[in-house]
């Protein structure tokens, strides 16, 4: 027997794709802008492209579902690359709490508390066949998974492509709960409701879609060199050893608090969770021990910026938007969800929306594909098992070439995209294109500036053949023809950086201290 | 045992050293996201197009009542109230004994016996402490600007605040108005209709078009703000958001942050001794290069703010005698400086240098990075003047900075700034470790943008270019 969300579906599809209207009513009424005769004629050719946001929306507000609003666009490109939705936001954080360049070297440095407890969804799902729908939904083995260990979830569609990648946790017989964006989380929701599963499922929605002020769990991650030293002051006693992604339970503050072992910045690390209302005195608990480890709090510009530095993709695009096999997920998915409002941003333009879908391999998950198990997806995985693959890879990029990118805001004319700081994100799902000898050779993803390294990086997915560290390629900053109509679009020129191809993750001591047998290590 | 106040915090410290390493953070602009759309074209749309700038949530309110009402506050600001009838605004310049700004914002008057002030904290205060000394008939209600970190709770006002400003804004109000507006002056109050309501207005410009300033009860604001939003679609209106927000004072010439020249002087001292431990006056930074023992050389005087114009003699006011004394001396002068751009690039590029040590961060599009900012200005060794308020703009495509120099520096100086602070920089929280640098910076008229100059309506910026 299947139990529904207990959120009306409707609620549901409102999710992540009014974060929109909800958060930015100006953006929205700018995007509903028609071309007006008395303005002058840049102001028209402005309103103009705007009004190119306007079209996908109304014809969006008639739609049921995902599968509706695709049919009234041109392509899910066209829709998903003029979509009105900015980069995802990190809210109930301060934008700093000191400043940007010392909370990124404090990671490196001494240890800083990252708090996850706002920009994230929860999905718990709970039941006697829970253990089942997970796995059948995992290219991951499930054979040595028990109650205090985690996963990394990287649930894929029936042709073998990345639908979304959260942390799984086990917390107990039966109880189960998953961490991160909506995509796999609506994908799981979707298999509880419509197949034979006896689950419960229930989301907990993040912070920007919520005004409660609340959530279920707080979430925080103590991280960086000296961060086992405050976690064993907070304890008063040397930690447990714990092995990577298995979990232990722990009093903090009087509070009974869930510990992950973990390393996001590619130190060990744990990330810490329990019921909200205990979340700010083990807060307080965390920053406190923290005083003689120089822990700093980090903010959320900041935050979003160590994946570059770990080599982890925040950002794969979900594979729903093509194929006869996700028809029926199409049609379930609401008209106004994370798929249906997504933003793809970046110079890498095809109208097939395939070229933007993600194998396991290009994301460096290859390794957890185990045929153990039947899951969604394993044929098409087998037949890609024996390659060729993409590699994921770091792109270094060229210090003048980005010194003179960044100088162009100060020119009069061919302006390039703004580079933003230290994130220069500026959609859900960033693709920019890279070339060599002439060609379009892959894709890069996340983009932002490390002060650990002075380097602007990006994670990038390549053909094979130029995967080799060291390699040159051009990475291709902008959007064609002065941009789309997303809001974080400025009219810009295109311009050409030149990139150095170098291991994900980038950082030194991510590379050689990270967990065995995890994707960071079997990358490098 | 804690200092009880400022005064207290003073006796062992001294006051440049402790607001040079204060760990206030940054001087945020708190509520309204960072970016409605991008910061580029929320700038561009107000010389584009229009905007609406959410001003709900960064200032302090302060509401004088009763039958002293006027009297009190005149008795606190240089300028005359001989013509200031009800449903006018003042720019309201309080300055302490010894002739120096403590801050400065608008004063509306509301009606018979009813002012209301709104601005920066040190002037709230400042109004509160002289309101309290009991020798006014008088009513006081302060409205503290919204926390800097809610952290998801809900914030509150007495008042929304709105502008509409840009070419365009006068078309979006007529529209909203249904039927048109008489000109009225600038800085006149008025109504308007929006969605049904009578709202007060107030004419303004900030961004060098005619524009209006509106507000009303906190509760109705979202409807206000929809209702303008909507009317404004076909004019492109745009929602400013907090990153934007505060650099449009970069092309019409405000300088937003003196430091309220408290500091020193037994006539201030009572007010020291007022002014509790967590207040602006003690927990506010000072950031720059700029680097005296004398707090005093970080006070500015109204003359040099660009408002000496202001001052009038015609009524009793706190630094009545000081002012008269400094009034015949020659003055500093408001300008702006144009950052030279391969200096600003050459310190962008030191963020991707491992072989050099990095130059301080220059944040865009505003980069201040304390409550009030403070770079020296040299012309060869000497120290010729002050910038005090940095950023860039998507119009002006250049980096600018508000500031004051010495009587004898002309436009189209070439001078230096030194951008960063001394020895790796002090502890505020803001401050990485960094080199110090030069920037040629030239001199240029004060507002920056033409179009502001020759536009706005009245006033010190106006003055300030004849």
């Amino acid at each position: 027997m299947a139990f529904s969300s207990p959120l009306p579906i409707a609620e549901r599809a409102t999710e992540r794709g009014s974060d929109f209207e909800k958060k930015l009513p100006g953006a929205s009424a700018l995007s509903r802008r028609v071309a007006r005769a008395d303005l002058s004629p840049q102001g028209r050719g402005e309103l103009k492209r705007m009004a190119a946001g306007t079209r996908f929306r109304e014809k969006k507000m008639t739609a049921k579902n995902l599968a509706q609003v695709l049919q009234a666009v041109k392509s899910p490109v066209e829709l998903l690359r003029n979509q009105q939705t900015g980069p995802n936001i990190y809210p109930g954080v301060p934008a700093e709490y000191t400043n940007w360049r010392d909370e990124q070297q404090a990671w490196q440095e001494t240890s800083v508390l990252f708090n996850q407890s706002y920009h994230m969804a929860d999905l718990a799902v709970e039941g006697p066949d829970a253990f089942k729908l997970l796995s059948r939904l995992s290219m991951n083995s499930f054979k040595n998974f028990e109650p205090n260990k985690a996963k990394q979830f990287v649930p894929c569609s029936p042709d073998g492509y990345v639908i979304g990648d959260v942390i799984l946790f086990y917390l107990a017989e039966n109880k189960f709960n998953l961490v991160g964006r909506a995509p796999a989380l609506n994908w799981i929701t979707y298999h509880a409701e419509t197949c034979q599963y006896d689950v419960k499922v229930e989301l907990d929605q993040r912070s920007a879609l919520r005004s409660d002020g609340r959530r279920k769990s707080f979430r925080f991650q103590v991280q960086g060199p000296l961060a086992m030293k405050v976690i064993g002051k907070i304890l008063g006693k040397t930690p447990p050893e714990l092995k990577f992604f298995n979990m232990t339970p722990l009093t903090i503050a009087g509070k009974t608090v869930h510990a992950l072992r973990h390393g996001m910045a590619g130190q060990p690390g744990w990330e810490l969770f329990g019921p909200w209302d205990d979340g700010e005195a083990v807060r307080g608990a965390v920053m406190k021990a923290g005083e003689e480890f120089g822990l700093r709090l980090v903010g959320g510009r900041a935050y979003s910026s160590n994946a570059l530095e770990s080599g982890w993709i925040p950002s794969p695009l979900p594979a729903v938007y093509s194929g006869d096999s996700m028809k029926a997920y199409r049609e379930w998915l609401p008209a106004a969800g994370y798929e249906a409002a997504a933003s793809i941003g970046g110079s890498f333009y095809s109208d097939n929306v395939e070229d933007y879908y993600f194998t396991p391999w290009d994301m460096g998950y290859g390794g957890f594909a185990k045929f153990d198990h039947d899951f969604i997806g394993r044929e098409a995985l087998e037949k890609m098992s024996n390659g060729p693959h993409r590699k994921k890879v770091t792109l270094a990029l060229d210090d003048e070439d980005v010194t003179r990118t960044i100088g162009s805001t100060f020119q009069k004319h061919n302006r390039a995209k703004f580079i933003d700081w230290p994130s220069a994100v500026y959609s859900m799902h960033p693709f920019d294109r890279v070339t060599a000898d002439g060609k379009t050779i892959g894709v890069s993803t996340w983009i932002g500036y490390t002060a650990n390294e002075g380097k602007m990086l990006t994670l990038a997915v390549l053909d094979a053949d130029y995967a080799e560290p060291g390699t040159e390629v051009v990475f291709v900053w902008g959007e064609e023809n002065g941009g789309s109509a997303k809001p974080t679009v400025e009219r810009h020129t295109q311009t050409h950086i030149r990139a150095i191809v170098s291991p994900a993750p980038y950082v030194e001591v991510v590379r050689k201290a990270y967990a065995p047998g995890g994707w960071r290590k079997s990358e490098a | 045992m804690p200092e009880k106040n400022l005064e207290e915090m003073l006796k062992t410290r001294n006051p440049v050293e402790m607001l040079r390493n204060s760990q206030i953070g940054a001087y945020i602009y708190p509520v309204v996201p960072p970016e409605f759309t991008n910061w580029r074209d929320e700038q561009a749309a107000w010389r584009k197009t229009a905007v609406l700038f959410d001003q709900s949530h960064h200032m302090a309110e302060m509401m004088v009542t009763g039958p002293d009402a006027f009297k009190f506050m005149n008795y606190l600001t240089i300028n005359s109230f001989a013509n200031f009838p009800v449903n006018r605004a003042k720019q309201f310049v309080p300055c302490s004994h010894d002739g120096y700004v403590i801050g400065d914002g608008i004063i509306f008057h509301l009606g018979e016996n009813q002012l209301n002030f709104v601005g920066r904290a040190p002037n709230v205060d400042w109004i509160q402490f002289h309101g309290e000394s009991g020798k006014f008939n008088i009513k006081m209600e302060r409205d503290d600007r919204s926390p800097s970190r809610p952290g998801g709770k809900p914030v509150t006002r007495r008042h929304y605040r709105y502008q509409v400003q840009g070419p365009n804004a006068w078309k979006i109000l007529e529209k909203l108005n249904g039927g048109t507006i008489p000109e009225v002056k600038f800085f006149t109050m008025d109504t308007i209709n929006i969605a049904g309501r009578k709202v007060r207005c107030l004419r303004h410009g900030m961004a060098g078009a005619p524009g209006l300033e509106v507000w009303g009860p906190y509760a109705e604001g979202d409807e206000i703000r929809a209702a303008i939003l909507e009317a404004g679609t076909e004019f492109g209106i745009v929602a400013v958001g907090s990153r934007a927000y505060a650099t449009n004072t970069l092309e019409s010439g405000w300088i937003p942050s003196p430091l309220p020249a408290v500091y020193t002087g037994e006539k201030q001292k009572a007010f020291r001794e007022w002014s509790k431990p967590d207040s602006y006056v003690a927990i506010g930074s000072i950031a720059g290069s700029f680097v005296s023992g004398n707090i005093e050389d970080y006070y500015s005087t109204p003359y040099e703010m660009g408002y000496g114009g202001f001052i009038k003699f015609d009524h009793d006011f706190i630094g009545r005698e000081a002012l008269e004394k400094k009034k015949d001396k020659p003055h500093r002068h408001k300008v702006t400086f144009e950052w030279n751009t391969d200096d600003v690039a050459k310190i962008f590029r030191s963020f991707f240098d491992p072989e050099v040590e990095n130059y301080k961060y220059i944040d865009l599009p505003l980069s201040n990075y304390g409550s009030a900012s403070f770079d020296t200005i040299k012309k060869g060794n000497k120290t010729v003047g002050l910038s005090m308020f940095s950023g860039t703009t998507w119009n002006t495509r250049r980096m600018l900075s508000l500031g004051v120099v010495d009587p004898d520096i002309k436009q189209g100086d070439v001078l230096t700034l030194v951008w960063g602070e001394e020895n790796g920089g002090t502890k505020k929280t803001t401050v990485e470790r960094h080199k110090q640098t030069e920037i040629r910076v030239r001199v240029a008229p004060v507002p920056y943008a033409s179009e502001v100059r020759e536009s706005y309506g009245g006033g010190w910026r106006l003055k300030q270019t004849a």
